[in-house]
C-alpha cells in the first residue's frame, strides 16, 4: 500500500463511521423496498442487477474509453463483470467529506457520475439507480479497480463497506471488475439464465458497434463472444437471418443534432411480422415512445409519397396504412440523448417529446433520398406494401361479409336449406346438391329424419362477353357456412359446432359438376381442414346410366360399370370357337374385359400417337429397345407391322412415311411414323424412352395374356342366331359381343342429377343401404388444391391451355 | 404412386406458395400463417376464385351474371 499516491478517505475511523450512517439509511431503503428500485425480486430483478453493472461499463464504452466487457456467471450464481474502462475513481470524494469516491459511488443512491452531464454525455441505467442498489441487494460485492498503475480492492456486505479501499498491487492495465452475489434473503429467484443474459448482452453489442462483450457460464461450458462492427445493421441482419431480405442490405441512417445521436437500420423481408426494436441510451424501450412514433409517422409518409410519385399504387382502392408499410419490416432504432425520460408501466417508454420531431425529420429526408437512389429496391418494397394492402382489404371484406349476414347468431338457418329433423350431428347428413332441380328431387326423395339438403349451383360470370368463369358466389358460401354452423375465420370458426358429421357432395358427372366439386373441396381443405381430417366429407356416386333389360332397371355408375354389365350378358349368350375349342362363360368374359382394357389404353395413347400404328407394333411385332439400333432387325419388325396394317387397316398405308432417325439422347435410333388421323398429320415416335415406358410394357403384357384367345379366325356363336360369325381380331369379337348385348337394352345416360326422379335419386345415391360414398381424405385434396391453384393462376393463357388440354380427361379434375 | 402422409412433408402455402409447416405443428395448415388464411377467405368471399368454363346451357332461371364493374378481381 502506498499512502502518498492514493489517500484513502477512512484514515479517521470516526469520519468513516459518520459517513456510513447516511449510507446505511439509503441502502436500508433499497433493501426494504427492492421492487421500487429494480422492478421486482424474482427473475426480472435478479437479472436486472447484472444489467445495472454492465450498463456502467457500457457507459464507459459510450464515453469512448472502454472496448471490452466480460461477464461471468460463476458456479454459485454469483456474477463478475469486468471492463477495461477508466476504473472507478479512487480517493477522497470532493464533496462527501470523509468518504472515498469508490464508497460514495458504491453506496450512495444516485451518486454516479452519470448525473452530471459532463462526465457522461449520455448514459443508460434503467432507473438511474446505479450500482449502489446492486451493492445493497448483494450478500457480498467485491470491487477490483485498476487505475493509475495500481490495483485497488474494496469489499461490501449487503452494501456496507467491510474495510477501507485497499491498494493491493500494481498494473499496466485499467478497468473495473465488479463481483457480486445477489442476497438470497431478498431474491426469490437465485438462478441466472444464460440465454436471458446473453440476449441482453448481444443487444448491447449490436447497439455499440465494435464493443466486444464476452459472456461465460462457469456452471456449464456455454459462452458467447459478441462483437459487431456493423452495429445495428448487424442487428437487423440478425433479426432477418432466417428470412429472405427483400433488398440485399439493410438501409441505415445516422444523424447527430443538439447532442442527440440517432441511428436507424431497417430491412424488409419476405415475411409478415413487424419487428421494430427501439432503444434509448441502450435501454430497450419495449413500450416505444417518441422515437418510435416519429419513425412510424415518417416511414408511412415517405413511402406513400414515393409510391404516389411513381404511380406504383394506381390500382389500390385504399391508401396503405402504417401497418401495411411495416409488414415484414425488421428495424432497429437507437437514440442516444443527454436527458432521457422514461415513462410507462415498466419505465420503458421514451418520453422526450423533442425526439419525435428529430426522428421524423431524419427519416423523411434520408429514407426519401434512399428510395430515389435505389429505384429497384424501392419498387420491391412498395410492391410488397401494395400486396399487404390488397390482402388486408380482402380479408376485412370477407369478415365483414360473414358477420353482416348474421353468421354469428347461428339461430337463423338459410331458407335454401332443407334441414333434417335430427339434431344429433353424429347421425345427421348434409347433401350439398348441384342445381335447384336436383335439389328439389333430393328434398323429396331423402329421409328427412337425418338427411338435410342444400342446393348449390355456383355462379357463372360472362367476362368481357368472351369467356365464362364459374365460381361459388359469396351468398352460396355464406349459406353453406351458416348451414354447417361452424362459422368461419380465425375468431369465429369452430369445427366442433359442425351440425353434420357427413357432408356429402352430390354433383353431376360432367365438367360443370367437377368444377363445383373442385371449388367446394378446395374451400373445405383450406378453410375447414378439420372437417376433412375428421372424415366428415364424402362424394356421392350418382349413376351415369340407367339400363333396362327384361323390364328390370339397373343403375350403372360409369362406363366401366356399363361395360361390365354388357360383358355379363355376353358371357350368357356368346361362345367363341377357335382352334377346335370353345371359349365361353367366365373365361370369355375375362378375355373380353382384357380387350376392353387394351382398347382403353390405346385410346389414351392415341392423343399423341396413331393408335392403329401402335396396335400393329404391339400385336404384330416384337420391339425391344435394342431393336431400334439394329438396322436389319428393325426392318424385319417393320415388315410385320406393315403386314398387320395391310390386313386390318389398309387405309393407314395410304399416307404413311417411316423414318429411322438418330436418337443421340439414348445413343440409338428412333422410328418416326408419319400418318394421317382423320385428315390431320400425326407423328408416332417410337424410341427407347417409349419402349421402356410403363404404357408400352402394359400393352405388351395385355397382348401376352390375350394370346389365350388363340389364333384367328374366331367363330362367334350368338344365342338365337343360326350361323356363327367369323371374326379376325379380338376387337371384332368384342364388337360382336357388345352389339348383341346392347340389343333390346334400354340405356339412359343421365346428363345430370336433375334427370332422376326423387325415388331414383333415393334408390341409387341416397339410400344408406344401397349407395356408395367416396370418403375424401385430406391427402387427396392436396392434389386437388394444386390443380385448383393452377386453375386460379394469374395468367389467363396457361390456365386456358390447361383447361383445353384436359377438356377430354375431366377425371383429372376429380378426386 | 405411393401416397405419403401429408404431415410428413411440407406443402406450399395456398396463398403465398412458401412452404407451410406440416399439420401437426401448424394450426394454420394448409397455410403458413393466419394472415394467409384470412387472405384466402377474403378471396373466396369476394368471388375471386373462378374456374374458366364454357358457355352455360341457358335455362330460364339461369342467365349469366353481368360482371359487377366495381367487383374485385
Amino acid at each position: 500500500m502506498s499512502e502518498n499516491v492514493t489517500p484513502t478517505p477512512a484514515n479517521n475511523p470516526s469520519d468513516y463511521g459518520t459517513a456510513s450512517i447516511t449510507v446505511l439509511e439509503g441502502l436500508e431503503a433499497v433493501r426494504k423496498r427492492p421492487g421500487m428500485y429494480i422492478g421486482d425480486t424474482s427473475v426480472y430483478g435478479l437479472h436486472h442487477l447484472v444489467y445495472e453493472v454492465v450498463d456502467n461499463s457500457v457507459d464507459e464504452a459510450l464515453a469512448g474509453v472502454c472496448t471490452d466487457i466480460e461477464v461471468v456467471i460463476h458456479v454459485d450464481n454469483s456474477i463478475s463483470v469486468t471492463d477495461n474502462g477508466r476504473g472507478i475513481p479512487v480517493g477522497p470524494h470532493p464533496t462527501v467529506i470523509g468518504m472515498d469516491t469508490v464508497d460514495v459511488v458504491m453506496t450512495k443512491l444516485h451518486a454516479g457520475g452519470k448525473f452530471e452531464n459532463s462526465a457522461y454525455k449520455v448514459s443508460g441505467g434503467l432507473h438511474g439507480v446505479g450500482v449502489s442498489c446492486v451493492n445493497a441487494l448483494s450478500e457480498w460485492l467485491h470491487l477490483e479497480i485498476q487505475r493509475g498503475g495500481k490495483v485497488f480492492q474494496q469489499k461490501y456486505a449487503k452494501g456496507v463497506p467491510q474495510q477501507k479501499v485497499a491498494e493491493i498491487g500494481v498494473t499496466d492495465k485499467r478497468g473495473t471488475k465488479v463481483s457480486f452475489k445477489p442476497d438470497t434473503t431478498i431474491f426469490e429467484a437465485t438462478e441466472y439464465n444464460f440465454e436471458t443474459l446473453s440476449q441482453r448482452l448481444r443487444e448491447l453489442a449490436f447497439l455499440n458497434a465494435g464493443l466486444h462483450i464476452v459472456i461465460t457460464d462457469e456452471r456449464s461450458t456455454k459462452g458467447h463472444d459478441f462483437k459487431f462492427d456493423g452495429g445495428i445493421v448487424s442487428f437487423v441482419e440478425f433479426l432477418n437471418k432466417s428470412k429472405i431480405g427483400l433488398h440485399e442490405k439493410p438501409v441505415s441512417f445516422r444523424a447527430e443534432k443538439d447532442g442527440v445521436t440517432l441511428e436507424i437500420a431497417m430491412q424488409w423481408n419476405d415475411g409478415y411480422d413487424e419487428r421494430i426494436f427501439t432503444f434509448a441510451n441502450n435501454i430497450n424501450t419495449h413500450e416505444g415512445g417518441s422515437h418510435l412514433s416519429g419513425f412510424k409517422a415518417a416511414l408511412t409518409r415517405s413511402i406513400n409519397s414515393y409510391a404516389e410519385k411513381s404511380q406504383l399504387w394506381k390500382d389500390l382502392k385504399e391508401t396503405p396504412t402504417g401497418e401495411d408499410a411495416r409488414e415484414g419490416l425488421a428495424a432497429v432504432i437507437s437514440v442516444k440523448l443527454p436527458n432521457p425520460q422514461f415513462e410507462g408501466q415498466t419505465k420503458t417508454k421514451l418520453g422526450n417529446s423533442e425526439i419525435k420531431g428529430l426522428v421524423e425529420q431524419m427519416v423523411n429526408e434520408q429514407l426519401s433520398t434512399w428510395l430515389e437512389e435505389n429505384p429497384n429496391n424501392a419498387k420491391k418494397i412498395v410492391g410488397k406494401i401494395g400486396d399487404a394492402t390488397r390482402a388486408r382489404i380482402a380479408a376485412r371484406k370477407a369478415r365483414e361479409t360473414v358477420r353482416r349476414k348474421g353468421i354469428l347468431d347461428g339461430a337463423s338457418l338459410p331458407g335454401k336449406l332443407a334441414d333434417c329433423q335430427s339434431k344429433d350431428p353424429s347421425e345427421s347428413e348434409l347433401y350439398i346438391v348441384e342445381g335447384d332441380s336436383a335439389g328439389g328431387s333430393a328434398k323429396q326423395g331423402r329421409n328427412r329424419r337425418n338427411q338435410a339438403i342444400l342446393p348449390l349451383r355456383g355462379k357463372i360470370l360472362n367476362v368481357e362477353k368472351a369467356r365464362f368463369e364459374k365460381m361459388l358466389s359469396s351468398q352460396e358460401l355464406i349459406t353453406l357456412i351458416t348451414a354447417l354452423g361452424t362459422g368461419i375465420g380465425k375468431e369465429d370458426y369452430k369445427p366442433d359446432e359442425c351440425r353434420y358429421h357427413r357432408i356429402i357432395l352430390m354433383t353431376d358427372a360432367d365438367v360443370d359438376g367437377s368444377h363445383i366439386r373442385t371449388l367446394l373441396l378446395t374451400f373445405f381443405y383450406r378453410q375447414m381442414p378439420e372437417l376433412l381430417q375428421r372424415g366428415y366429407l364424402f362424394i356421392a356416386q350418382p349413376p351415369l346410366y340407367k339400363v333396362s333389360r327384361n323390364k328390370k332397371d339397373s343403375y350403372l355408375k360409369d362406363n366401366e360399370a356399363k361395360d361390365a354389365f354388357l360383358l355379363n350378358i355376353a358371357g350368357e349368350r356368346i361362345s367363341v370357337k377357335v382352334d377346335g375349342r370353345t371359349i365361353s362363360g367366365p373365361e370369355l368374359k375375362a378375355l373380353l374385359a382384357k380387350v376392353i382394357t387394351y382398347e382403353a389404353r390405346l385410346e389414351k395413347l392415341s392423343k399423341k400417337k396413331d393408335a392403329r400404328v401402335l396396335d400393329a407394333l404391339v400385336q404384330a411385332a416384337t420391339f425391344v429397345p435394342s431393336t431400334l439400333g439394329e438396322k436389319e432387325q428393325a426392318q424385319v419388325e417393320l415388315d410385320k407391322v406393315q403386314e398387320y396394317l395391310e390386313a386390318r387397316t389398309p387405309d393407314v398405308l395410304d399416307h404413311i412415311d417411316v423414318k429411322r432417325l438418330d436418337d443421340p439422347q439414348h445413343r440409338s435410333k428412333k422410328l418416326v411414323f408419319s400418318t394421317e388421323v382423320n385428315g390431320s398429320p400425326r407423328e408416332t415416335v417410337v424410341d427407347v424412352e417409349f419402349l421402356e415406358s410403363p404404357e408400352y410394357r402394359d400393352l405388351t403384357t395385355l397382348k401376352e395374356s390375350l394370346k389365350a384367345f388363340g389364333a384367328p379366325p374366331y367363330m362367334v356363336s350368338i344365342e338365337g342366331e343360326e350361323k356363327p360369325f367369323e371374326a379376325h381380331t379380338y376387337q371384332q369379337v368384342l364388337k360382336l359381343a357388345m352389339d348383341d348385348a346392347s340389343k333390346g337394352l334400354g340405356v339412359q345416360r343421365y346428363k345430370g342429377l336433375g334427370e332422376m326422379n326423387p325415388e331414383q335419386l333415393w334408390e341409387t345415391t341416397m339410400d344408406p343401404e344401397r349407395r356408395t360414398l367416396l370418403q375424401v381424405k385430406i391427402e387427396d385434396v392436396v392434389a386437388t388444391d394444386g390443380i385448383f391453384t393452377l386453375l386460379m393462376g394469374e395468367d389467363v393463357e396457361p390456365r386456358r391451355e390447361f383447361i383445353e388440354k384436359n377438356a377430354l380427361s375431366v377425371t383429372n379434375l376429380d378426386v | 404412386m405411393m401416397s405419403r402422409p401429408v404431415s410428413a412433408t411440407t406443402t406450399p402455402c395456398p396463398s403465398c406458395r412458401r412452404p407451410a409447416p406440416p399439420r401437426p405443428e401448424n394450426p394454420e395448415f394448409p397455410f403458413c400463417s393466419a394472415r394467409c388464411r384470412a387472405v384466402d377467405l377474403g378471396r373466396w368471399l369476394t368471388e375471386a376464385y373462378r374456374i374458366p368454363t364454357t358457355a352455360p346451357e341457358l335455362e330460364e332461371d339461369e342467365a349469366p351474371v353481368v360482371p359487377d364493374p366495381d367487383g374485385d378481381g
